[in-house]
């Protein structure tokens, strides 16, 4: 024994510091896939595999967020390391909700008060105003402390006289990225929840827009609206496509859920005609902007290249229109709702163009195509980030991944110590980067996408079985939908403690199976039944009458 | 050992087909074979994701992938051991991202890694020569590293911070003790193999 150690000293120290450098980096590794399986009920079969799934991971950043989000006060932002990004505080807010609107399209069947009250909240914060909340609000962050907003008229900016709209206002008419983000919350909530209580502020929105693209907002119908372009801006003085794309997607949701016909008038066609003429660069990708105003503060001496105004947003490093690789996938994200026709040919020239391959697994989007060396800045993150959503949504998994990798593949993945929370850790780029990364990872993985939620559910979904109360602490829910064809209710779960789940809308009494094999009966609670499960997995089939 | 060590320690008289270990149609199909076959084990091997721990911005971790490419470098010489790097990057890329990056510029500075390590002689029973080879092993991953980072920075264009941070840290951090480390338990572990089952 010895004297084999001692012809193999070298080797067996290679070894043993193997294993102490392996021991000390033994970190990030990726959670096993989720349990699925199939089973025979009655019959019938299922195949939890052809239902949509959440991830562990997901869940856990989910949890992260929620407690981040009803965790504190609305206009507290503990956590979030956002210190130095007040300005992006509504756009993380926003983009964060339609994360968490897939999440819950996903686990359609889970509808206890975990994902409403992520939801509802999300929309309070969004709106704290001045009055309440003095400077810490989001009416302050997002428009009242950038110098000059709140004075604009259009289209005299700063003399206005009885011809002249006030556009200086906080809710608009040109504030879309505001009211678009707020108005598309409230419809996203509609549409997930049904309870009816932001129809009235939403239906406000959406005719104000109405109004401001169709009309000079004094009565008069005028082609382009008050602007001219069929479009709003979101600074008093500019219009963006990915903007736009936000209100196009909310009035095309809206639409769909109370069976109004605002897309079949035409309200936005102008917009998007224009769009597609004005604030296209020479491959027809969506560029950053077009100025439909001067803005206030810009004179003869200002060290910018020339702009034309009206006239597309000028680049003004290196000529030629302002190019964003974030903006251009945003835009084609959400635009695909509406008109597919145009966005889904660009993707492939999008992703040529700004897409750079770092290595066979690794990829990033440039900021702008124009400086393919410039990586290194928040717009080449932005870019790929908002990539990788799109990519998602097209498909396009591979080209996702390996956006996905980028980040995913150097930042800490910090779990909380009871395991419940997960996010990624970016503090050493930025710790900001920390929530949007998170937020992102879930967003671009999940498998529902932004055109997916732009169909309503139908009217009879809101009659199906489902979890109306859970202890929600103590469970991670992979998978909960009733399936309408087979009549039994999907419910992949882990439970970490005794937990007991409420469901409501069962006709009759329902029982549980696992493997196929009956568990028994739910128990009967008032008109709903409970069903309390022990620590463990399980892939349950619940059906009613059996 | 052996016929690899006897083999090794005749090389440097070897004229360029012999030390290529092509030198007749025999040991050039063995020499490709070993290729590819390590071209196969090292796209398997860094398929496995494999855990890592980030320090501020240095990635720190193993990659055991790596140390395939050097060690069939080192048991049947530098074609050898350019192939199981160059194609197993290709290989790699294509399988599992359906892609070729860069017209493999970089699936050729990992064959360099297998290229230099199989240029020396090495007697996998000796610590020695062990030691030997993880530092051969060494300094073909910064040669890898550096001409990765200037076919990244001069023909692909990427940005320094992208260069630096994304590609020739992790090759330092994760690769350098990945290839020390691993390339003798390898060498061992053949070693104990083929002086049981004789196949060149």
């Amino acid at each position: 024994m010895f004297e084999i150690i001692k012809q193999n000293k070298y080797v067996i120290t290679a070894f043993v510091i193997t294993i102490i450098i392996g021991g000390m980096t033994f970190s990030n590794v990726q959670v096993p896939a989720i349990p699925k399986g199939i089973q025979t009920v009655n019959s019938t079969t299922f195949n939890f595999a052809d239902y949509p799934a959440l991830t562990h991971e997901q869940i856990a950043i989910m949890n992260y967020f929620n407690e981040l989000v009803t965790g504190q006060a609305y206009n507290t932002w503990e956590g979030w390391n956002a210190e130095n990004y007040h300005w992006a505080l509504q756009y993380i807010t926003a983009f964060l909700s339609y994360v968490f609107a897939g999440v819950t399209e996903v686990n359609s069947g889970y509808r206890s008060s975990f994902y409403e009250n992520f939801a509802h909240t999300q929309i309070l914060r969004m709106n704290t105003t001045i009055d309440e909340y003095g400077n810490a609000s989001m009416e302050y962050y997002e428009w009242v402390s950038i110098p000059g907003f709140t004075d604009y008229y259009y289209p005299n900016a700063t003399h206005p006289d009885a011809d002249d709209v006030y556009t200086g206002g906080f809710r608009g008419p040109a504030n879309i990225m505001w009211t678009g983000h707020y108005a598309l919350m409230m419809a996203l909530y509609e549409r997930n929840f049904h309870f009816g209580t932001m129809t009235e502020e939403l239906t406000h929105y959406i005719k104000d827009w109405n109004v401001s693209i169709t009309t000079d907002r004094f009565g008069h119908h005028k082609d382009g609206g008050l602007w001219g372009t069929g479009l709003i801006p979101c600074e008093p003085y500019v219009v963006f496509a990915q903007c736009n794309s936000i209100p196009i997607y909310t009035t095309e949701l809206y639409d769909n859920l109370y069976e109004t016909h605002y897309m079949e008038s035409g309200m936005w066609d102008y917009g998007l005609d224009f769009i597609e003429e004005n604030i296209t660069d020479e491959y027809g990708l969506y560029t950053n902007g077009y100025f439909v105003q001067k803005p206030v503060g810009w004179g003869p001496n200002s060290e910018l290249l020339p702009q034309d105004i009206p006239g597309q947003a000028v680049d003004h490093y290196v000529g030629g229109p302002s190019l964003s690789s974030y903006a251009t996938a945003w835009a084609m994200t959400f635009l695909e709702y509406t008109v597919p026709e145009e966005t889904i040919p660009k993707y492939p020239l999008f992703i040529d163009l700004y897409g750079r391959e770092l290595s066979g697994d690794i990829m990033y989007m440039l900021g702008t195509y124009k400086q393919p060396s410039s990586f290194g800045d928040i717009m080449g993150i932005l870019g790929t980030v908002f990539t990788m959503v799109l990519a998602n949504q097209r498909g396009d998994y591979t080209t996702r991944d390996r956006l996905l990798n980028l980040l995913g593949s150097m930042l800490n993945k910090v779990w909380s110590p009871d395991g419940r929370q997960m996010y990624y850790d970016g503090s050493p780029f930025d710790a900001f980067l920390s929530p949007i990364f998170s937020g992102f990872s879930v967003w671009s993985t999940i498998p529902v996408t932004v055109r997916n939620l732009g169909d309503p559910r139908p009217a009879e979904f809101w009659n199906y079985p489902y979890i109306s109360n859970a202890d929600d602490d103590n469970i991670w829910v992979y998978q909960a939908r009733w399936d309408p064809v087979k009549s039994g209710f999907i419910l992949n779960i882990r439970v970490d403690q005794t937990a007991e789940l409420v469901f409501s809308n069962f006709d009759d009494t329902p029982t549980a199976f696992s493997q196929g094999i009956s568990m028994g009966d739910l128990t009967p609670t008032g008109s709903d039944y409970s069903l309390t499960l022990q620590p463990g997995s399980y892939q349950l089939v619940i059906m009613e009458g059996s | 050992m052996t016929e690899s060590s006897d083999t090794n320690t005749d090389k440097m008289g070897m004229d360029l087909p012999k030390r290529l270990r092509v030198g007749d149609p025999k040991s050039a199909i063995i020499t490709i074979v070993f290729g590819v076959v390590g071209a196969g084990l090292f796209m398997l091997i860094y398929s496995i994701p494999m855990p890592y721990t980030m320090v501020s911005l240095i990635k720190f971790g193993l990659s055991p992938a790596l140390a395939i490419i050097a060690v069939v470098g080192a048991i049947r010489g530098p074609l050898a051991g350019f192939l199981s790097g160059y194609l197993g990057l290709i290989m790699y890329d294509l399988v599992f991202s359906l892609t070729i990056v860069s017209m493999t510029l970089p699936a050729l500075s990992y064959g360099v890694l297998g290229l230099i390590v199989g240029l020396a002689a090495y007697d996998f029973t000796k610590g020695r020569s062990l030691a030997k080879l993880s530092l051969m092993s060494a300094i073909g991953l910064v040669f890898t590293a550096l001409i990765a980072v200037v076919f990244g920075l001069f023909v692909d264009n990427h940005s320094v911070l992208l260069e630096l941070g994304f590609i020739l840290l992790p090759l330092f951090t994760v690769g350098l003790p990945s290839v020390i480390l691993f390339t003798p338990i390898y060498a061992r572990l053949w070693q104990v193999f083929s002086s049981r089952i004789s196949i060149i």
